[in-house]
């Protein structure tokens, strides 16, 4: 004891006699010290009050989850009755009896219809969107979509999504071309699922860019949902965003839009590299023979990543006509550049294999030892 | 004589206060960069969801990269794990630097191995490839293997990247713990950047006492030996605070040797990693940025911060001070070898900041404090020593180092908290209070020593690819920002 | 009474899949991991295992090729529940002796029906 009262009366001894004696930097030290003190301090009160609280708000959402969950499993498996409309009344009355002024609580029951409504097919589905509608679920997502913040309103349009309330739709485009990229793929994400006059009406309108992750994101809806009437996505293939124009190139690459064929041969001299080599993929993968030319008069004017992707699509359309091209490559310094001719003549399922076996015997060991590669199917390219 | 000791004495006294107010503002100015940086991606990252990316024919595809020597005992687990990541388009290539135990023998049973006809694109400078493997199983095809001549880390690494066939190639340590996750969010900012990403990399998280099961982080716990703790505490200052802030500012040095995905085909044309220095995660990283400057594009480092990779930290003292005294020679010669950055204002925050500041904090820092304890101890064996002022001085950096260890544990609290129990949050602040006290004093000594082994030209590199890149110690690179 | 195991990382999905076994009569086992699914597969014998492929520690593909591969337990059926289609991993899981694929989203009466042909074959 004698010993800790000797420290703290040094302690304010210095803090309080003798401070106005010190030299300048000393009396700095010990204002910061003092200052660390403190923080240190509060800081422990914190972090131990958060871990208190958060320990706290888990028992709560634990108890509550295990007990809705329990509710809404039942929702699930109920059998009684094939009408939607008597089963969502049934449950309407056991669910009403929820705490739902309880943020917590309406959290987890709305994120919860969300989870059976997303992984279920059939009645399921129906009978939890009467549910959520007569609970007023509905018209909290509107109200989370009219929040200031771009977090709920991503929440309240994320739920309108999930639960496909078309009738948010409008609501709803008019973020599609937000200045918050999150906000803009969530609502564009939406629209494309929700909007049943015409869901790619937000692509006439993008200014934004529509970033690479967002193309993969709105290709996964569009790819995979069967409802979707898909257009001719040619018709973007004029705009002045460029991302526009890559996604749509994207989308004529995978649904194999042959209509497009023209605007793709004008994009061949587009003055961004990606859409121009995209397009000569495009023109590869859909074998448009015709083009094979146009894309032929850029090769030498192009860096070797475009020449690369011409080889290739030269291999995939096979016409034979560049066939003398392709095997003058192996000549080329570039090894790149010549594996991927040698690639590119393999492809022609007809005279590919021999066409390689005549440059075999006609070269050096060291292209032979490439061709042997590229003839051998366990290596892939 | 006495009044000149006094005047030195004064002016000691000040250097040191200036100093330290110079290295603690920086320090305060980081930890705020990284509060607004992680509170920005824990908030963007919480909407996201990471299934879209697996599946797409549109994501980035990725070569794994995984150097082995001398990995009997563990490589068929490893390459487990690392076959069952989550992503759709992926291969992993193991490549075996000259084992000399039977490391390569093991997979070629296991996988059953059979040689492929291969020939190597040597775009980058590597030792001879002896051979390239395939699985005959159809469900391993994923799988490559690579066997070379021995010629250490950076060298087998290049030879994986002259066989990999993906758009990016993501290099990791074979013993390390990958989560399943992790190719999905390191790829991520591929997509979503406004400028081109050149390369991003993981936090390294430490997996001693944690319990693991075929290959897998099964329970996270701290670690029972009070050395790998300090570390614990370390790396988290390191990662959720340094290297945040660093992202933030775009002026990123350093991404871990244990994980890092890089863009391919900017590796090629810097010509890949650097065989001539033991640092060569970070000398590569310099050089990819320089590169970039050098061709007036703009580009990202991108730094993620969820907790990816785990891997075990030396608790022996001897391997520790060996993998320090690496570290130090790793900066001393990367810093080196790119000495016409320093405030060189046409490579931007590379050159006007990162490097200054990896210059004199990272580098000079030790020394400064070594010179400035051993003046001390001059001093005071001369008797020329107000006893108190110096005490009040050493109290203020040990309060500061403190106060900044809390914060970091409050930023693993509020953003990922790895140590759910109780015990654990508690063991991991008092450790921030012996710290200072305990490891830093060593950390600082295995510098000098790693300062004075390079300077006098011993372990030389020359000598250290023969042995082949790893020993017993943790290949992982970190850096200490206290 | 057939025994199931139904193995789900989503704890929703798997209470209502749980409830809806327990009403179709059979005695449910469920594991909320892979790990723990792993234990209870290699412990106990059961008429049908029903797992999700995407799980923390330990994937359906690894449960289902110890099963495949154990002497004894290799004609239980397995059921493999996936959000993903993608080919490969359909494949792998053909390949690897999987009895059948559940698509997420699913019918639920549809999946119940199909469970009842499966155990009812097993018990051949």
């Amino acid at each position: 004891m004698n010993f800790f009262g000797t420290i703290f009366s040094y302690i304010r001894e210095t803090y309080v006699d003798r401070l106005s004696y010190f030299p300048s930097n000393i009396k700095i030290s010990l204002m910061i010290i003092l200052f660390c003190a403190i923080a240190i301090v509060e800081l422990y009160i914190y972090i131990i009050f958060r871990r208190v609280i958060k320990a706290n708000q888990n028992k709560q959402t634990k108890y509550w989850k295990e007990r809705i969950g329990n509710m809404l499993a039942s929702v699930v498996v109920y059998d009684e009755s094939e009408n939607t409309a008597e089963i969502a009344v049934h449950f309407y009355d056991k669910l009403k009896k929820l705490p739902l002024k309880n943020s917590t609580v309406n959290q987890i029951l709305t994120s919860e219809i969300i989870t059976y409504h997303k992984n279920f097919t059939g009645k399921i589905p129906e009978v939890l969107a009467l549910l959520y509608a007569k609970l007023k679920l509905d018209k909290r997502s509107k109200k989370k979509i009219d929040s200031k913040h771009w977090e709920t309103k991503i929440e309240g349009i994320r739920e309108a999504n999930e639960m496909g309330i078309s009738e948010m739709a409008e609501e709803i485009i008019k973020y599609t071309d937000d200045e918050n990229g999150l906000l803009r793929m969530e609502a564009q994400a939406a629209y494309l699922k929700l909007s049943n006059k015409d869901p790619f009406h937000f692509l006439d309108r993008a200014q934004e860019r529509i970033l690479d992750w967002h193309q993969l994101v709105l290709f996964e809806i569009i790819t995979k949902n069967k409802k979707l009437t898909i257009p001719s996505f040619s018709k973007w293939l004029r705009s002045p965003n460029d991302t526009v124009v890559m996604f749509c190139l994207k989308l004529i690459d995978h649904f194999m839009q042959f209509d497009a064929a023209e605007e793709v041969q004008r994009l061949l001299k587009h003055h961004n590299t990606r859409i121009v080599k995209k397009s000569i993929e495009i023109i590869g993968k859909l074998e448009l023979e015709e083009l094979e030319k146009h894309m032929f008069e850029i090769y030498f004017d192009h860096t070797d990543e475009i020449k690369l992707e011409i080889l290739n699509s030269l291999g995939k359309i096979s016409s034979g006509k560049y066939a003398d091209f392709l095997s003058s490559r192996i000549h080329s310094n570039d090894s790149k550049i010549k594996r991927a001719a040698l690639y590119a003549i393999k492809r022609d399922a007809d005279h590919g294999e021999a066409r390689l076996l005549e440059i075999y015997h006609h070269t050096s060991p060291e292209n032979q030892a490439l061709i042997t590669h590229v003839l051998d199917n366990r290596i892939k390219q | 004589m006495r009044e000149f000791l006094a005047t030195f004495e004064t002016i000691f006294n000040n250097a040191i206060f200036y100093y330290a107010i110079f290295v603690m503002g920086s320090y305060l100015i980081l930890t705020l960069l990284s509060a607004i940086e992680m509170s920005g991606y824990i908030r963007k990252n919480s909407y996201v969801n990471y299934r879209e990316i697996l599946v797409s024919p549109l994501a980035p595809s990725v070569s794994i990269l995984a150097p082995a020597y001398n990995e009997e005992a563990t490589i068929i687990e490893n390459i487990r794990s690392l076959l069952s990541l989550h992503y759709g388009h992926y291969e992993v290539i193991i490549i075996n630097d000259g084992s000399k135990d039977g490391t390569f023998q093991q997979m070629f049973d296991y996988y059953k191995l059979e040689k492929v006809d291969f020939v190597v694109n040597y775009q980058i400078k590597c030792n001879e490839i002896r051979g390239v493997y395939k699985s005959k199983l159809p469900s391993f095809s994923k799988l490559t293997v690579v066997d070379k001549v021995n010629g250490g880390k950076s060298d087998a690494l290049n030879a994986g990247i002259n066989v990999a066939a993906k758009e990016l190639i993501m290099c990791i340590d074979v013993d390390c713990i990958v989560l399943e996750d992790a190719i999905l969010k390191l790829a991520k900012p591929y997509l979503e950047e406004k400028y081109k990403v050149i390369a991003t990399g993981g936090v390294v998280r430490i997996a001693n006492s944690c319990k693991v099961e075929d290959g897998k982080l099964v329970e996270i716990n701290m670690p029972k030996n009070l050395w790998p703790r300090f570390q614990v505490l370390e790396y988290i200052r390191a990662f959720l605070m340094g290297r945040m802030a660093w992202s933030r500012l775009n002026g990123l040095l350093i991404i871990s040797g244990a994980m890092g995905l890089f863009d391919k085909e900017t590796v090629i044309k810097v010509g890949g990693y650097d065989h001539s220095t033991v640092g060569e995660d970070m000398e590569l990283v310099i050089r990819m940025r320089r590169y970039m400057y050098e061709q007036d594009r703009r580009f990202k480092v991108v730094y993620i911060p969820d907790p990816l990779c785990w891997t075990e930290a030396p608790q022996d003292l001897q391997i520790l001070g060996r993998q320090r005294n690496r570290w130090t020679r790793g900066t001393i010669e990367s810093l080196w070898m790119h000495k016409d950055l320093f405030f060189n204002p046409r490579y931007g925050v590379l050159g006007m900041l990162s490097y200054p500041y990896w210059l004199f904090f990272e580098w000079m820092a030790p020394i400064i404090e070594f010179l400035g304890i051993t003046v001390f101890i001059l001093l005071a064996f001369m008797g020329n020593i107000n006893w108190e002022f110096s005490f009040i001085l050493i109290a203020m950096v040990y309060f500061f180092s403190i106060t900044l260890s809390t914060i970091a544990i409050l930023f693993e609290e509020m953003s990922y908290q790895q140590y759910t129990k109780g015990t654990d949050l508690v063991k991991l602040l008092l450790s921030a209070f012996l710290e200072p006290i305990m490891y830093h004093p060593l950390t600082v000594y295995w510098s000098i020593k790693g300062n004075l082994d390079k300077f006098t030209g011993k372990n030389n590199w020359g000598a250290m690819t023969r042995k082949g890149f790893k020993s017993t110690e943790a290949a992982t690179e970190t850096k200490q920002t206290t | 009474m057939s025994k199931i195991l139904i193995a789900e990382d989503e704890v929703l999905m798997l209470k209502a899949l749980e409830f809806k076994l327990k009403k179709d009569g059979y005695q449910v086992d469920v594991a909320a991991d892979g790990r723990q699914a792993m234990e209870k597969v290699k412990n106990e014998t059961y008429d049908l295992i029903l797992t999700d492929i995407m799980m923390p520690f330990v994937g359906g593909m690894e449960i289902l090729s110890y099963v495949k591969n154990d002497p004894i337990k290799k004609h239980t059926p397995v059921l493999l529940i996936s959000a993903v289609g993608l080919e490969n991993i359909v494949l792998e899981g053909f390949s690897l002796g999987a009895d059948d694929f559940i698509y997420k989203p699913f019918n639920l009466n549809e999946l119940s029906v199909r469970i009842k042909r499966y155990v009812k074959q097993n018990a051949f």
